[in-house]
Order: C-alpha cells, then structure tokens, then sequence
C-alpha cells in the first residue's frame, strides 16, 4: 500500500454546520488515491499545543489538473479539532496517508445499506460518492440511515438524497423524519433486504454501532463498520488504537483500529 | 591536514559495553513496533540501535482501550504491554529485523525473575538479537514491571539472573517514579548491568470532567513527551555522575538538540520515544542534526561532546 507525509495547504474550512466543518486540502498529485473508509493523519505544523497528529476518515478525493483535494468534515470534539476549525485559507498542515482498511464491497452485493449517526457521516459521504461514480456496469441499490441529535446535525442532507436510492432522516429530538434512533427505522425494514447479496456499511457513535450488532444477531446481514479510537501514530506502531475482536481461533485480542481498521466486520467486534 | 579533516564526516560511534553503534540514536522500546511500521519512512541500517516493542514470555493481550490521551506537550499511555509474545517474535519478527545491520536490542518483561531468565536464555540462543533491555520500569502492568524498578535489591536480582542467563550486553531500563534514581542505577550496576537506560514514563493521570471518569481505562498512565524531558535530563545527569556504566537517556527527545542536551550531560547514547509518532522521520532528522552540530563545533568524534557539560 502506497503512504505518504506531506504538506499540504488549507483550500477552504467551512463551518457547515454549528460545529462541524469541511476541510479541503491541496494536496500534490502523488497522494494516492484514498479507498472509502480510508483515514489520514492531520497535523499542525510546530505547534505546541497539540503534539499528536488526529486521524480523520477521508469525506472526499478529487484529482485537478495540477493537484489533488483531500476533503475532511468533521466536527469540533475536543483540543485539536478545536485547533482546526481555527486553520485559514493558505495555511499548511502535514498530512499522512491514505492508511487503513478501506470497506470492501464485493462483486456479488446487490444491495448497500449505509447507516450514519452524526458525524459517523464522514466516511459514508466518500463512500457513497465513489460507488455511484463506478458507473453504470453495476446496478447497485444504496439504501441510506441517515441519523444525528438535531436536524441541524444532520449533515449533506441534499446530495445524499440525490445520490442514493432511498434515504430515511432520523433525528433524536423529533426535529426531522423518523422520531428516535436510526437503527429503528432500519430494523423495521430489514427483512426486505436479501441475505445473500446485502451489505450494511455503518459509521457513528458506538451505541448506535452496538444496536445494529444487536438486530443483526436476529437477521445475519453482512456489515462492515467503521470505528474511531485515539491514536497517537497512525502507523500501527503506538498500539493505543485498541479494539477488541475475535481472533482467528475464536479468542479475544486487541487489533489497531489504524492498521486491521479503521473498517471492521461487525460481527467479529466483541462488546463486553 | 586541516582543510582534509574538514570533510570528513564526524564519527560517531559509540560503544554501549561490548555493543558497537554507528551513532548513539535507538527508537525507545514500545514506539517503534518490531521495525516494519517504520520501514516505509525510513532506511532502517540509519539507526545507531532498534529496540523492539517489550516482550514477555507468552503473549499479552494488553489493557482495554481508552490507551492514550494527549495531555500539554506529552501524552499518557497505558497499553499494558501488548506484545506477541517471544516464541512469535523469533519466528516471525526478528527475521525481517536480520536483513539490516542495525543492531536489535530486545525489551524483555516478565512476572517473575524466573521467567526473566528464561527469556534471556531464549533470545540469546535466537540469531540476529544484540543486547537485552530488561524492563523493570513499566507503570501499566499489575505485577512485575515498576515493582521490580523501585526496589534496590530486587533490581539487582532481576540484574543478576539475566546476566547469568546471556552473553549478551544487559541495559537496565529504569523508572522515574522513584525517590533516588541513582541509588537503583548504582544496584544494577553492582548486580552487572552493562548499561542503563533512563527514564521510562513517569506516571500520570487525566481526567474527563464531562464524565468524570479517568480519561484511561487503566486510570493511570505513563507520561511521555516534551513535558518529561526536564525531569528525565536530570536524572540522567545525576546518574552519569554516580556510576560508571555507560547510560542512555531517554525522555521526550524530539528534535537533535534535545538529543544533544542528553550527550552533553554525558549519556553515551540516547532513545527517542514519542517523537516517532509525531514525526515518522524524527530518527534521520535527529541522527542528521547532532551530525551537523559536530561539524559546526569542528569535533571529530562525538566522544568530544559526549559528557562536556560545563560548570557556571
């Protein structure tokens, strides 16, 4: 797998929406191309504030003529996302990447589910972007759960209608579509979808995550998650990242989030 | 003659006993994986020693996450030693790490100084390990680890026991959270340490005041980074003066003149730790800086700075 560090420039950093931002950076054509759900590490040049670099899901990739657009939203949560949101237009960031295991859809799904809650969006908008960029040799159906606290929360509500088949709002308050948690609306519906050729993708808060492992003990749908968890490296080498999963022989074992994820099969997750 | 030895580039060697470096920078243990995290970023033949990830005899599986938490200028870690264990790390690790000639030193962990022994029989008899380092110093882990490091005459048993077990050159890697570093220095160094390594993490904690809960599921950790190196550059300077083994210091080491501060006090080699997952290439940085240092300051040999801190 091709990585790199760069610099990168500060094309635009948008609050989108309270407290969630779009960052697009100007990267060097030699970045590779980002896999949806593929992260990269962000850091600020020679700042005392914060040491470690932050790990976001890439949002969106474009190629340009003479560079590259990495596009990052995430939403203000702690020090250095505080510190991001600050970045102006012009300013340089290093970057590292693209890093992690990327969702993997295979040739014999017919039928995608993506399922978001918050900012659990972000991965999810890369992802839906590149299956209906792959064209028209595959004749996917992508069903979207789209669901956040508010509905100012809920994030690139209008081009994820247009792109997906069919999308179904949720938000916690009552303040837009289905009244409750996103998993609900999935749960009543998820016996429409055929076992043998389904595939949930999903990204949120781990509650959510829990849910969906939870109605898929009842229906067995393939689903593939993506997780966060603090890192200090990205590169495999700190082992703070840690999750646990099933191993190969069925025993529990800590994986990296950064190196055997961030995208995870959701039923080798374990919970307890 | 003047003008010739103004190109030849400084030596920088170092001898840790009967260990030769090609310069005095090593990745601290547990921040560098087993060398191929880093691979992609770097040559590793550049660096003066790798010391790989602690092992313990069977694997461990570690502490649950949240691991780290960034706190100002440093971190806090509590991985618990999450490690394949040394069966595994002969098998599958050192033979990647033998394609370089950069010297591997292993970081041992153990429960019992039974097994410490055990553990340096195994890796003495494995081709391509150098020299050992014995961890008595991790502040993660419930048994072992810090206990055997804050007791004088248990650091030297444990010194003991790996020495009689191996040939290979020992380092005793020593822990801050003591009242007299020294003092432990100086036990290992009569139980046969060929070298000591300082400081390890100093234990620390963080708090999510939203929750109200330790930001660490261990709710302690170690603390690393640029907040640590004051503390860690005085003991190493205390122990240089109290033994007579060569000592490596370690402690939030980022750029060359840290590295330099530590050479200066009279540590004979250095580890940079957390600096690597700042910067993937902190390593040739650092190894490159102390190089152009010498030559501005026309010492031939880093033997010339090693240990030249000046009085006020």
């Amino acid at each position: 797998m091709r990585q790199f560090m760069m610099g990168g420039l500060v094309e635009s950093n948008a609050e989108v929406r309270e407290g969630h931002y779009l960052l697009s950076l100007r990267l060097p054509l030699s970045f590779a191309l980002p896999l949806p759900g593929q992260f990269v590490m962000v850091s600020l040049k020679g700042r005392k504030d914060m040491l470690l670099a932050r790990p976001f899901s890439v949002s969106g990739f474009n190629r340009r003529a003479q560079d590259v657009r990495v596009e990052i939203l995430y939403r203000v949560a702690g020090q250095g996302t505080r510190l991001l949101a600050r970045l102006g237009i012009g300013e340089d960031v290093d970057i590292s990447g693209p890093l992690g295991r990327p969702f993997e859809i295979s040739p014999a799904i017919n039928n995608v589910i993506l399922v978001a809650g918050g900012i659990g969006i972000a991965p999810l908008r890369y992802l839906l972007a590149s299956l209906k960029a792959q064209g028209t040799d595959r004749t996917l159906r992508i069903d979207f759960y789209m669901g956040a606290k508010t509905v100012d929360e809920l994030l690139e509500l209008e081009t994820t209608r247009c792109l997906c088949d069919n999308l179904h709002v949720c938000t916690d308050d009552c303040s837009m579509g289905h009244p409750g948690l996103v998993t609900e609306p999935l749960e009543q519906a998820i016996k429409s979808y055929p076992l043998n050729d389904t595939l949930i993708c999903a990204c949120g808060p781990l509650g959510m995550i829990r849910r969906l492992s939870e109605i898929l003990m009842q229906y067995p749908l393939a689903c593939q998650v993506s997780l966060e968890e603090r890192m200090a490296c990205g590169l495999g080498a700190c082992l703070g990242c840690a999750v646990a999963v099933r191993g190969p022989n069925g025993e529990k074992q800590y994986q990296r989030v950064c190196r055997e994820g961030p995208v995870f099969n959701l039923r080798d997750i374990l919970w307890d | 003659m003047g003008l010739e030895q103004k190109n030849v580039p400084p030596d920088l060697t170092v001898d840790i006993g009967s260990l030769k470096l090609k310069n005095p920078v090593m990745t601290a243990s547990g921040t560098f994986g087993y060398g191929e995290e880093y691979s992609p970023y770097m040559d590793l033949n550049q660096i003066g020693a790798i010391v790989v990830k602690g092992l313990s005899l069977e694997p461990r599986m570690g502490n649950a996450p949240p691991r780290i938490m960034e706190t100002p200028c440093g971190m806090l870690n509590a991985v618990g030693l999450q490690n394949i264990g040394v069966r595994a790390f002969i098998a599958t690790k050192l033979p990647f790490l033998r394609q370089f000639e950069t010297p591997v030193i292993v970081n041992i962990y153990a429960e019992s100084v039974d097994e410490f022994s055990i553990l340096a029989q195994k890796l003495s008899e494995a081709q391509g390990v150098h020299a050992l380092e014995v961890n008595i110093s991790c502040p993660n882990v419930k048994k072992g680890g810090i206990a055997f490091g804050t007791d004088p005459d248990m650091a030297a048993e444990v010194t003991r026991r790996v020495k009689d077990a191996t040939d290979l050159p020992v380092i005793v890697k020593l822990t801050p959270n003591v009242t007299d570093i020294a003092m432990i220095a100086q036990s290992v160094e009569a139980a046969g340490a060929d070298a000591v390594s300082l400081i390890n993490t100093i234990t620390g904690m963080s708090v999510d005041v939203d929750k109200r809960m330790p930001h660490l599921w261990n709710i302690t950790g170690g603390l690393s980074g640029p907040a640590i190196k004051p503390v860690a550059l005085r003991m190493v300077w205390q122990v240089v003066n109290r033994v007579s083994i060569p000592v490596i210091g370690l402690g939030g080491i980022m750029t060359a003149e840290d590295a330099l501060e530590y050479l200066i006090v009279g540590a004979r080699a250095v580890q940079v730790g957390t600096a690597n997952f700042v910067n993937a290439r902190a390593i040739p940085d650092i190894i490159e800086g102390i190089g152009k240092y010498l030559r501005k300051h026309q010492m031939t040999h880093i033997d010339e700075l090693i240990g030249s801190l000046r009085s006020r």
